[in-house]
């Protein structure tokens, strides 16, 4: 019977409309819900041989899979420029507010006052305290930059652990969730609410890293890195990081386990051999990458400026010359020098030129006192275009002899020991390929009145700083850390005039050399700080080095934060075009509810009237 | 900033008005501040700049409190100088007029005078700029010169001027008073003079003679000796014999002695005989007693001068020449090098070969130094001092028949050797200071101009203008207000407050 047809399709009307609303009713519910996404209801015609109605054919989540890809990459990029331009804003405090009394520039001119006041009055005991006082502030400011520098790198470390330890548990509920959607009905609501919650975890692993999402069959994801390593299918692989307790200057990541001194990520998967994230540049962005990159490299580099600008201070007060002297045993000639002065990292340059080409060529060679620490790169001096050689003194004059003829092998120069600790350079004599322009040496002076000017005025610690090289590394590393005024300096600052027993009171020659060597004197930077290139390497004074290194600093943060800023833009609009697709407008679901609301009152006056009609039937 | 429509969106809505507020409060800061910003993040690309001129304006500040401080000590020297040049006057003043005085007040004034002014020159070498002596040269933290009493006096076992002058005018006259000379005959008729093989006394320059048939020889021989010949002399009064004598302190005398018909002859004159022998006789009687008289007078004096003059012609280094032997110094022969142990030095500051200009440097400006030390033993100086502590270390006894003699040879000399160096006087050392001053001078108007441009340019990079903070922060008020408000709308407006 139609009537009887008719109540039926009336009927499912009624339920359909009712799941709309139901629907409107989440949507609404849900409209400020992070990572929900709108649900739409798909309804389709019933047929039977006798009826015709209506249901719900499934429910689907409103998403631009397009917008969504891109969202997770800038994602990654936003969360890297974020943690980075925070990070270096938090780097830029320690050094200081420009121009304020606290800022490393204004401690340096501060002692560099002092120094002047004393080469004023050079016999003022208030004068010399002056400067030591204001000495010790300033290698003060240098170990709490240090340990500012080094307690940011244990803050990244620190917050690398925590990233990875939120990547394992969002990892671990990715793969979860892919198996319980494996195991749901396609279409259903609670499916697409399972897919909701994977892709908010999904989100989450994104800004943490970069991944690849990888959709396939059945609504299952497969996540990959970017190198291509995968980190969740079915079954989720484990992040391990080793947080390290303390954070010194020396640790550095290294990939020799026994060498390093920092944490490392693994990756272990579920079946296989486990990978070192780190070593193969896996993760490249992302919070767990700008938090790498600030430790390893940034930070790092932050401690280099800082150990250099301590390195330079030490040495620039504390370097001699060794002169050598010309000898001519015809038909050879050449150059004598006296290595007995020569400490560890001290340096003997030798200046030839190759005949043939008319080229002229730079030799250093380096006191080692650790043969562990041989052989050395050419990039251990600062020094443009030479070649480095590490000489163990451990074994005597001989052993030296024999080690610099290796390294002179094929120049055609000999060294030889006439007698003593003299090392003697000789060119190739008659067959004149080769000339020897000039042997010179630089050393460490130790003594306090040693009748110069120089003297160890900054220590490393108590020791004085000579810059050796051991087999663990340079005594640069981290030496803004250990940076003194020499003990023995700051118990009597008379050390600052008397250069020699019996110079008087007034006599200003030291503290002349000490204004003028902190001030003017121009001294070569090693490249490793970032200032400078190894064949250009940045040559100025100690002040002009500070202006580089704070500079070079500020433009860094600098454009950490406008990247930051750019990112945040490209987030926002990306952000603002997947909400117009997948978020929940108010006003649409409203206007929808109405259609709804209408469309159950018609069904229900469809009822209504069969109502109407079988009563007219029943009362003929 | 965008707002599309009511949603998820909310958040984004926030984080902008939140950015807002955060724009707001840096506006604030640097109302308040006068930074532009509080790191060097944010100070642009100029940020480099910003170090070098804070390290410039930083050495501009203590180049100029340098200039000051050492103004200040050029003035105190001047002041010293000045006062010297004062007492040198004075000095030579009262050297002319005691010179006129014929009796033994006049030498006492000039010593109370010599007395009075080397306590006032020592008194301004000790000057001192805070704790920082100005004529030490390096050795600004001692005393430049020693005191009036031990100078003079000595100090325990170190012998001090007094002891030197005495010893020395032991050695210079011998124990006959003849300034080691010995006069005899050298033969009949023949009067000779002999010196000793000594280094002090008189030394011989010359004998000459207008007596006819006299005949002189010498000075010969080494020691020198000369003599005169009176066996084919014819001599009439007035006529002269003149032995020329060098004295310890480079002066020389005439001693010019004049013949005489009379028995009993005056001073200077000998009394012709009536042979040849007797006139050598009477000659060697009158040239003993003429060249006593001058030991007395102008030999003290003379040796008085050059003791003084080994005395302040020396330092730590170098102490002074004394007379060489044992007390009494009558046979003395030579001078030996006195050591630190047995004479004081009068000078204490520091000595050495450079200018003592150069001793006190001062850096006024990235490549330029002044040079303002002093040493209170720079010739000038030691001059000064040296004649003034002769006159004041010369005791010239009320019964002393030579008193007045010794005293005005003494004042002569005196009167004559304050500043008569030859080298350098005190002026010159005003000179120097004074081109030091110009330089100082300069350097600080350059500074002025230097630290205001600098400042000015650090100013623009570094600093706000509040009229701009001002404007600025009015505008993000509206914005914000604006925002806030349709923001409000925005949410007010939602179809469900319509159904």
């Amino acid at each position: 019977m139609s009537l009887t047809q008719a109540l039926s399709s009336a009927l499912s009307g009624l339920q359909v409309n009712q799941a709309g609303i139901a629907l409107v009713a989440a949507n609404v519910a849900n409209a400020d819900t992070p990572g929900y996404t709108r649900k739409v209801m798909d309804q389709v015609a019933t047929g039977t041989s006798t009826s015709i109605g209506v249901r719900v054919s499934d429910i689907q989540r409103e998403i631009d899979l397009y917008i969504q890809r891109q969202l997770r990459i800038e994602n990654a990029g936003a969360s890297y420029a974020d943690t980075r331009a925070r990070m270096y804003s938090q780097l830029q405090e320690i050094y200081g507010q420009p121009g304020s009394d606290t800022s490393l520039e204004a401690v340096y001119n501060g002692f560099t006052t002092a120094l002047q006041v004393l080469s004023t009055s050079p016999d003022d005991p208030g004068a010399r305290t002056g400067v030591i006082n204001s000495a010790q502030l300033l290698a003060q400011q240098l170990n709490q930059l240090s340990s500012s520098i080094q307690s940011q790198r244990a803050n990244a470390e620190l917050a690398i652990s925590d990233a990875v330890n939120k990547a394992n548990e969002a990892m671990k509920q990715i793969a979860s969730l892919n198996q319980q959607i494996a195991a749901s009905t396609p279409g259903d609501a609670a499916t697409a609410a399972l897919l909701d919650n994977r892709d908010a975890y999904i989100d989450q692993l994104s800004q943490l890293m970069d991944i690849n999402v990888i959709s396939s069959d059945r609504n299952q994801v497969t996540i990959f890195t970017n190198s291509g390593t995968q980190l969740v299918g079915s079954q989720a692989a484990q992040l391990s990081f080793d947080a390290v307790g303390t954070m010194t200057p020396q640790s550095q990541w290294n990939a020799d386990p026994a060498l390093r001194g920092v944490g490392t990520i693994t990756l272990i998967p579920p079946a296989g051999t486990p990978v070192d994230l780190i070593q193969n540049r896996a993760i490249r962005s992302g919070t767990i990458a700008a938090y790498l990159q600030m430790r390893d490299q940034d930070l790092v580099q932050a401690q280099t400026q800082i150990d250099a600008l301590a390195a330079a201070m030490a040495q620039a007060l504390s370097n001699k010359a060794v002169t050598s002297t010309p000898v001519n045993p015809a038909p050879q000639a050449g150059f004598d020098i006296d290595t007995a002065g020569l400490l560890a990292g001290n340096t003997i340059t030798i200046n030839y030129t190759d005949t043939a080409t008319n080229t002229p060529h730079t030799i250093t060679l380096v006191r080692v006192d650790d043969p562990g620490a041989l052989p050395l790169p050419d990039t251990a001096t600062a020094t443009a275009n030479d070649i480095v050689f590490g000489i163990d003194f451990s074994g005597g004059m001989a052993s030296v002899i024999t080690q610099i003829n290796a390294a002179l092998a094929g120049t055609g120069m000999t060294a030889s020991n006439p007698g003593g600790t003299t090392l003697e350079i000789l060119d190739d004599g008659a067959a004149n390929t080769v000339n020897v322009d000039g042997v010179s040496g630089v050393a460490t002076e130790t003594s306090l009145s040693g009748g110069i000017s120089q003297f160890p005025l900054f220590t490393d610690g108590t020791a004085p700083y000579t810059g050796a090289i051991t087999a663990t590394g340079s005594q640069l590393t981290g030496l803004a850390a250990r940076i003194a005024v020499n003990p023995l300096v700051a118990a009597d600052p008379s050390n600052l005039i008397v250069y020699q027993p019996g110079t008087p009171a007034g006599d200003s020659t030291r503290p002349d050399f000490i204004y003028q060597q902190l001030t003017a004197a121009a001294q070569t930077f090693s490249p490793t700080s970032g200032i400078g290139t190894v064949t250009a390497p940045f040559i100025g004074s100690i002040p002009t080095y500070l202006r580089q290194f704070i500079s070079q600093q500020g433009e860094a943060a600098s454009s950490a934060n406008n990247l930051k800023q750019g990112q945040d833009v490209v987030l926002n609009s990306l952000q603002q075009r997947f909400n117009r697709a997948s978020g929940v407008n108010v006003d649409e679901e409203m206007a929808n509810l109405l259609t709804l609301q209408n469309s159950y009152a018609a069904n229900a006056r469809v009822l209504s009237a069969v109502k109407d009609m079988l009563d007219t039937l029943v009362q003929m | 900033m965008s707002i599309s429509s009511i949603g998820a969106q909310s958040q984004l809505i926030m984080k902008q008005l939140v950015q807002m507020r955060a724009q707001f409060d840096d506006l604030q800061r640097q109302l308040g501040s006068g930074r532009k910003s509080a790191t060097y993040a944010g100070l642009g690309i100029d940020r480099g700049v910003t170090v070098s001129l804070n390290s410039q304006l930083s050495a501009i500040k203590s180049y100029d409190d340098t200039i000051q401080n050492v103004m200040a000590r050029i003035n105190l020297m001047n002041t010293a100088l000045g006062n010297m040049i004062d007492i040198s006057s004075q000095v030579k003043a009262a050297m002319v007029q005691a010179n006129g005085v014929s009796n033994g007040s006049g030498a006492e004034v000039a010593q109370q005078t010599g007395l009075n002014s080397l306590d006032q020159l020592l008194a301004l070498l000790n000057a001192r700029a805070g704790d920082r002596y100005l004529f030490s040269g390096r050795a600004t933290d001692t005393p430049p010169v020693e005191t009036l009493d031990h100078i003079l006096n000595g100090n325990g076992s170190r012998a001090g001027l007094k002891q030197l002058i005495s010893e020395r005018n032991q050695a210079d006259l011998g124990a006959d008073g003849r300034g080691r000379l010995t006069i005899g005959s050298g033969g009949p008729n023949i009067v000779q003079i002999d010196e000793q093989a000594t280094t002090f006394g008189f030394k011989l320059g010359s004998i000459t003679t207008n007596v006819t048939g006299a005949t002189t020889l010498g000075p010969t021989g080494s020691p020198a000796s000369l003599s005169i010949d009176f066996s084919a002399a014819v001599l009439n009064p007035g006529q002269t014999v003149t032995v020329r004598l060098n004295l310890p302190d480079g002066t020389t005398e005439n001693l010019t002695l004049t013949a005489t018909a009379d028995s009993s002859p005056g001073a200077n004159e000998f009394t012709i005989g009536a042979t040849p022998g007797q006139t050598a006789s009477n000659f060697q009687t009158a040239l003993t007693t003429s060249i006593e008289r001058l030991g007395a007078s102008a030999l003290t004096a003379a040796s008085a001068v050059a003791a003084s003059n080994e005395f302040f012609n020396a330092d730590a280094g170098n102490p002074p020449q004394r007379v060489g032997g044992a007390p009494p110094f009558f046979a003395a022969t030579n001078l030996v090098a006195g050591t630190t142990a047995n004479t004081v030095i009068w000078y204490t500051g520091e000595s050495g070969s450079d200018p003592a200009r150069s001793t006190a440097m001062a850096r006024i400006d990235q490549s330029l130094s002044v040079s303002y030390g002093a040493r209170a033993n720079e010739e000038a100086i030691r001059n000064l001092v040296q004649n003034v502590a002769t006159l004041a270390a010369v005791t010239i006894s009320p019964t002393n028949p030579n008193g007045v003699a010794l005293s005005s040879e003494l004042d002569q000399r005196i009167a004559v050797n304050i500043g008569n160096t030859g080298l350098q006087t005190i002026s010159d050392i005003e000179t120097d200071l004074a081109s030091a001053q110009t330089s100082l001078q300069a350097a600080k108007g350059r500074h002025q101009q230097a630290y205001a441009t600098l400042s000015d340019f650090l100013q623009q990079i570094d600093g706000v203008s509040n009229e701009d903070v001002g404007a600025q922060l009015l505008t993000l008020q509206t914005r914000m207000q604006a925002s806030l408000q349709i923001t409000s709308m925005l949410y007010q407006t939602s179809l469900v407050n319509y159904i």
